[in-house]
């Protein structure tokens, strides 16, 4: 694969007409002179909130999606506890080599400092690229009921999360989302092959003693599926590093499908657009559990 | 009758169909087709796990050959050829599922081995009996084939026959093979390949024509001034002389690939896209073809010339060519689609060998803006519209329009505006043989060509061919690095038009 060529800008407290004019230099500065004007090629606009702890991750994830899902990455990094506010800025254009053009996409790191992080739809509504849908990461665990939580989900036309992530699993308050945009957890995507594992026993997995076994999330998330599916309570969960599952007994072998990597579980979430509504059903069954 | 309860556990998983268990047999096993086309499609197919679970390939060709000599020569072509990194694990899974048969067509002995070799896979490979069988033969020998695996087919299992083109030589022997294949198999059986209808630019023209609601109101006779449509290759015959002196460009390259674009272009919109759907509408057109008259047809043949700075041979310098042949490498001409979108709405197309590059594009040019209200000179250089399909190399799709050059005065110039696939995304795009390949193990025939359309084509063939033995002509009479012969550009100047600049 060619490597990108990278020019970029850094500013503090800046304006958004700043970080416009100046992608609109690095975009002309990334281009030789009597060469072919670079493209920028779009799909979506990407949206991340991402708390300073998951930045490193969030950059590296970042890093695999150009192949597949080109777009303007608008990575917001709120500083509520700097009281100064302001935002400070870090745009760059990566442009990779293909024949004698190239192909940029442009990410623009805003650190949302003092109140600048409480309106951050503000900020995210002028950078938007028009009429591209806005797919919203957030990384770690959303403020559920609180002003950057409510504002941003109403910008976006979906809505990533990996509850795996979360420390409590507060379906309950994701689920009332629900309504105002669609919503995807990796958590969810992660459970997939399994899924279509476990489909392949029906009719007879109807009748038969299910064990569940993995991660919080992803466990939670798989029973809530087959219990929602099947109109049945499927009671007997345990711990685990890796999704298992016990049918009838017996150990069934894990699925042939490998595992993706974060870039490859976010690609694929962001091929979808519309509601997952057996997703919705699955984590509204484990958020009924927990409240009863 | 019992109903069968839906499987609520399947809803929403959206699971892409995997082939059943199958043996691949690739007769023409030793040949370039299949080290530089085949077996890297299926070693892609098996790094993306599109292959089924049960499954194994059997070779097959004249030259004897080791189980493990084959499995070390495929390795190489996939090294070499592979579009994706060579990894060992995938390439071990695929390669202990690979057999080899030494088979002289003209000898029982070698299909009843087959067979046999076939028998021990199932047993071995779980493969169900299951087959698909890849031609990559010339036509002479895929008779004598199909005679034979129709003779040894049960009742077990299921059978697709994969037909490499050409298929047939002109119409009549083209009937007589539909005929044969529909004695022991059925249409649904038999995938006709043309692996132009695998490349994604040649899907995307359907997604452009059919997904996007501006292009098809103007997609007609009222706003389209001419298609013109372009098969050009820079290399010559590369050592196959044999064939080429028999087929020429009009066999080799119009009668099937230019003609699909031909009718992927002028096609109404299917109802659906299914095999029979897509095929229906593409039928309909190939039935409609015709070209007003053998004026309108131009043959060339090339001569010494430079391609790339090197001078190379002209074509009946090439080794086993007759040096007085009148075997032809360029073919232009124009077409009519005769129905109520294309009335007088010409097609020019052409295709050659020995071309100043490797292109094939569409390109759709609309008429003129009626009244431009500035000066003459100010648009002197605007040209019309044109919708430009690059099929390969550059896949991808450009717009001509006319805009504004900066600074006082109305000065307008022609830009492009460009969506290449290479550009936007970068994910590698597949090769056109993994579909295909993938599509037949599944039953899917929607990108394979038709019994009807294969004649269809070959009648319109015919019906050109027919005129040349009355004609005088001088070969060669282009330079090999030229874009042809001078009477093809003749023919668009007699309608007021040229040949897209390049």
């Amino acid at each position: 694969m060619a490597e990108a060529l990278i020019e970029e800008w850094n500013g503090q407290d800046v304006t958004l007409g700043e970080v416009e004019r100046e992608l609109a230099r690095l975009r002309d500065a990334s281009s030789g002179e009597g060469m072919n004007p670079h493209q920028r090629t779009s799909v979506m606009t990407h949206v991340a909130w991402v708390p300073q702890e998951w930045l490193d991750a969030a950059e590296r994830t970042l890093e695999g999606l150009a192949e597949r899902h080109p777009s303007r990455t608008v990575i917001l990094v709120p500083c509520a506890e700097d009281r100064q506010a302001r935002i400070d800025a870090e745009v760059s254009v990566r442009c990779f080599a293909i024949g004698d053009r190239a192909v940029c996409g442009e990410v623009i790191e805003l650190r949302l400092c003092g109140s600048r992080a409480d309106a951050p739809a503000s900020v995210v509504l002028p950078l938007v690229i028009s009429d591209l849908p806005v797919f919203l990461r957030w990384r770690g665990e959303p403020p559920f009921g609180e002003s950057q939580w409510e504002q941003l989900i109403d910008v976006a036309d979906r809505v990533i999360v990996d509850s795996s992530e979360w420390s409590d699993l507060r379906y309950d308050a994701l689920a009332r989302a629900f309504e105002r945009t669609a919503v995807s957890d990796i958590a969810w995507a992660r459970t997939r092959p399994w899924r279509v594992e476990l489909a392949a026993y029906w009719p007879a997995i109807r009748e038969q003693e299910v064990w569940i076994r993995g991660p919080r999330a992803e466990a939670a998330l798989l029973r809530g599926w087959l219990g929602a599916r099947l109109e049945r309570a499927i009671r007997h969960i345990e711990p685990a590093g890796e999704l298992g599952v016990r049918l009838g007994g017996e150990d069934l072998r894990p699925p042939r499908e490998e595992a993706f990597s974060p870039s490859e579980l976010l690609n694929t979430e962001l091929d979808h657009f519309g509601r997952d509504r057996i997703y919705e059903e699955a984590l509204l069954a484990v958020a009924v559990e927990a409240g009863v | 009758m019992i109903a069968v309860e839906p499987n609520p556990l399947l809803e929403g998983l959206q699971i892409r169909r995997r082939p059943e268990p199958c043996v691949l047999v690739i007769f023409g096993a030793s040949g370039d087709l299949t080290s530089r086309k085949l077996m890297p499609a299926l070693y892609a197919l098996a790094f993306r796990r599109l292959l089924p679970d049960n499954f194994a390939i059997v070779g097959a060709a004249r030259s004897p050959e080791s189980d493990d000599e084959f499995r070390e020569r495929m390795k190489k072509a996939v090294q070499e050829h592979a579009r994706d990194e060579f990894q060992h694990d995938v390439w071990d899974e695929l390669a202990a599922g690979m057999r080899y048969v030494t088979l002289d067509i003209a000898d029982e002995a070698g299909e009843d081995n087959l067979t046999k070799v076939l028998r021990e896979v199932d047993h071995d490979r779980g493969t169900q009996r299951n087959r698909v069988y890849y031609f990559a033969v010339p036509p002479s020998a895929i008779e004598i084939l199909l005679r034979e695996i129709a003779e040894r087919r049960t009742d077990e299992g299921w059978v697709r026959l994969i037909i490499e083109k050409p298929f047939g030589t002109d119409l009549q022997s083209a009937r007589k093979l539909n005929e044969l294949i529909s004695e022991s198999f059925t249409e649904e059986e038999i995938f006709r390949i043309d692996h132009y209808l695998g490349k994604e630019t040649v899907q995307n023209m359907l997604a452009l024509r059919f997904s996007n609601g501006i292009f098809e109101p103007i997609w007609n006779r009222q706003f389209i001034d001419h298609v013109q449509i372009t098969v050009a290759e820079s290399i010559g015959i590369e050592g196959r002389a044999g064939f080429y002196e028999h087929a020429g460009a009009m066999r080799d390259i119009f009668q099937n690939h230019l003609l699909q674009l031909v009718a992927i272009s002028a096609m109404e919109p299917p109802i659906d896209f299914t095999a029979d759907s897509v095929r229906n509408e593409k039928v309909k057109v190939l039935k409609s073809l015709h070209t007003p008259g053998p004026k309108s047809v131009v043959r060339g043949q090339y001569g010494r010339g430079f391609i790339e700075g090197e001078e190379v041979s002209g074509y009946r310098e090439e080794d086993g060519v007759a040096p007085d042949s009148l075997t032809e490498t360029y073919v232009a001409a124009k077409l009519y689609v005769d129905n109520w979108r294309w009335a007088d709405t010409p097609f020019y197309v052409r295709v050659g060998k020995r071309l100043p590059r490797r292109e094939t594009t569409i390109a759709i040019q609309f008429k003129r803006a009626p009244h431009p209200p500035f000066e003459e000179s100010a648009a002197e250089w605007l040209r019309p519209n044109v919708l430009l399909i690059h099929v390969q190399p550059n896949e991808g799709m450009s717009l001509a329009i006319g805009a504004k050059v900066p600074g006082q005065g109305m000065a307008i110039r022609t830009v492009h505006m460009d969506f290449l696939y290479g550009s936007a995304f970068r994910e590698g795009l597949p090769e056109a043989y993994e579909r295909l390949i993938l599509d037949a193990m599944l039953g899917d025939a929607t990108l394979f060509t038709r019994a009807d359309e294969v004649e269809e084509q070959w009648a319109l063939v015919d019906a050109i061919r027919a005129a040349w033995p009355r004609e005088k002509i001088a070969f060669p009479n282009y330079a090999a690095g030229s874009w042809g012969p001078p009477s093809a550009d003749e023919l668009l100047h007699r309608d007021g038009r040229s040949w897209r600049r390049h």
